[in-house]
């Protein structure tokens, strides 16, 4: 009898990580300053404490600090599509593409949640699938 | 400490040269930089070469075994975009310190046509999936932000494209000398909202070279076209919240220009000339603002009102700046000097800033570095 491997999904992106079968965006934050940061540096990059960064779960919602709509890229990548800087809220800034919004609006301000996605069905060489992320607007909550 | 003097400066004509390798073009451009001072490579003690893309290939030595292999110390630099105004700023210190007279900043490049390429990545080509990181994306994103909290407009931001292409049309030395009105700019090919084809820079090959001397030397050589150099910083990026997930062209820079300021002792009130670093128009905009030629804000307004036009009250970027006399990327910062030299010995020719004493050259590197120099005619 044959058994096949299992390909586990891997990250697209450096901010996902994935365990017991779900995804979620990992960040780190100086536990002396409080600066955020997406990578895990030697020491905080704000006030070079060398006291370890703690990692932490972020926030999977956000509000788009600035964006573009890419209409030139380089060959091969499908456009027009929303590039965007998403503050996430809790202290993470995430660059992403925003989906599911009119390519002529201005999106600055607005609220977006983050969602998980397959990297566009990209495979790594030994076939293993990708887990990414894009930008979605979402309904503004009343306490925001 | 000696103050240290420009007495020579120039630039060969920025443009595509498939025939000539880096060094070559940094050999040609040091020539003219030496004729301008009247010096031979034999009175060079030490050379600083800027080429983003050929520093790890020793450019400087080649430089040399172009021109005179006179044995002299070669310290070949690669800092992105601010790789000129570094080589510059340690060509100042060399002399500064007192342990040379002479010494040579000289900056080279053979750009890369069509957009800078992606660096390689474990997963799938991040670019499209996660937002894009080409750099008139990420400029577009810098301009939008400042549209988003001050109204700044597409048409001030293509402005900056009309000005800097009219000024390139008064100098030989540019890649595009053609006038861009601004429904041509508006209309030209988008490439990442609200950057038009024709407000990005201009990837083109080119060289520029200046000569640093002793107040000593500069005495003995004569004053009558010397530029003293008032003000010189050199700076990386302090830390931002969203830095380095999102760029950030102004904090580095205001913070080079505050340690500039400081100092030369003068302010922006004193400026009679810029060169800044317009790798898109929307950059120009923002520099405005962290260069204090206007206020928080008031850039747009500053490019309405055609004061930065040649011309005006403080015109910038007369060269035609990166957007139109063209972007050899470790070329640049040397280049910014020599246009500033020039004006301030009156040598400009028909883009001549009437009556300028004080100039300021910025660039900006990507990851990040800011180089600022300010200069005074002798």
């Amino acid at each position: 009898m044959e058994t096949k491997t299992v390909l586990l999904p891997r990250p697209a992106h450096d901010c996902v990580r994935i365990a017991d079968g779900v995804a979620w965006i990992g960040g780190f934050r100086c536990s002396d300053c409080g600066a955020v940061t997406a990578d895990q540096t030697l020491a905080c990059r704000r006030c070079a404490s060398r006291t370890p960064l703690q990692p932490f779960r972020a926030s999977e919602r956000g509000r788009v600090y600035t964006w573009s709509v890419v209409e030139r890229s380089y060959p091969g990548v499908a456009v027009p599509f929303f590039s965007v800087i998403v503050d996430l809220s809790d202290g993470l800034t995430l660059k992403g593409t925003l989906r599911d919004v009119d390519i002529d609006a201005a999106p600055a301000g607005m609220p977006v949640s983050l969602v998980f996605d397959d990297a566009g069905g990209a495979r790594d060489a030994s076939g293993a699938p990708f887990v990414g992320f894009h930008f979605v607007p979402r309904a503004e909550t009343a306490n925001e | 400490m000696s103050d240290v003097y420009v007495i020579g400066a120039d630039l060969i004509k920025f443009g595509r040269y498939p025939d000539r390798t880096p060094a070559q073009l940094a050999a040609e451009a040091t020539l003219l930089a030496l004729d301008d001072a009247g010096l031979s490579i034999r009175d060079i003690e030490a050379i600083y070469a800027a080429s983003v893309f050929n520093a790890a290939s020793m450019i400087g030595q080649q430089v040399l075994k172009q021109i005179g292999q006179t044995g002299i110390p070669c310290v070949n630099v690669s800092n992105a975009c601010a790789s000129g105004a570094t080589a510059f700023r340690e060509a100042f210190i060399g002399i500064k310190s007192g342990l040379y007279e002479v010494a040579l900043a000289v900056g080279a490049e053979k750009n890369p046509t069509g957009m800078l390429p992606a660096g390689k990545t474990l997963g799938p080509p991040p670019e499209g999936l996660f937002g894009s990181g080409t750099m008139p994306a990420v400029f577009a994103e810098a301009g939008n932000a400042h549209s988003a909290a001050y109204g700044t407009t597409m048409e001030q931001f293509a402005k900056v494209a009309v000005k800097n292409h009219h000024h390139a049309t008064m100098n030989p030395k540019a890649m595009y000398r053609k006038e861009t009105p601004l429904n041509e700019v508006m209309a030209s090919e988008m490439i990442a909202r609200p950057l038009t084809k024709l407000m990005c820079s201009a990837n083109v090959d080119g060289a520029a070279a200046a000569v640093l001397v002793s107040e000593r030397k500069a005495r003995q050589l004569g004053l009558a076209r010397a530029v003293r150099v008032r003000g010189s910083a050199l700076v990386s990026d302090p830390w931002e919240t969203r830095n380095p997930v999102m760029f950030d062209a102004n904090s580095v820079t205001r913070l080079a220009v505050a340690k500039a300021y400081e100092m030369a002792g003068l302010g922006p009130q004193d400026l009679d000339l810029v060169e800044l670093h317009d790798c898109f128009a929307t950059a120009e905009l923002l520099h405005y603002e962290n260069l204090g030629l206007c206020g928080e804000g008031e850039a747009g307004a500053l490019i309405d009102s055609g004061d930065t036009t040649l011309g005006g009250r403080i015109p910038v970027n007369v060269s035609g700046g990166l957007l139109s006399k063209g972007h050899p990327i470790g070329a640049t910062g040397v280049a910014n000097i020599v246009e500033i030299v020039q004006h301030l010995r009156g040598e400009a020719g028909e883009r001549q800033v009437a009556g300028a004493r004080i100039g300021l050259a910025h660039v900006l590197g990507f990851g990040a570095a800011a180089g600022i120099h300010i200069f005074e005619k002798a």
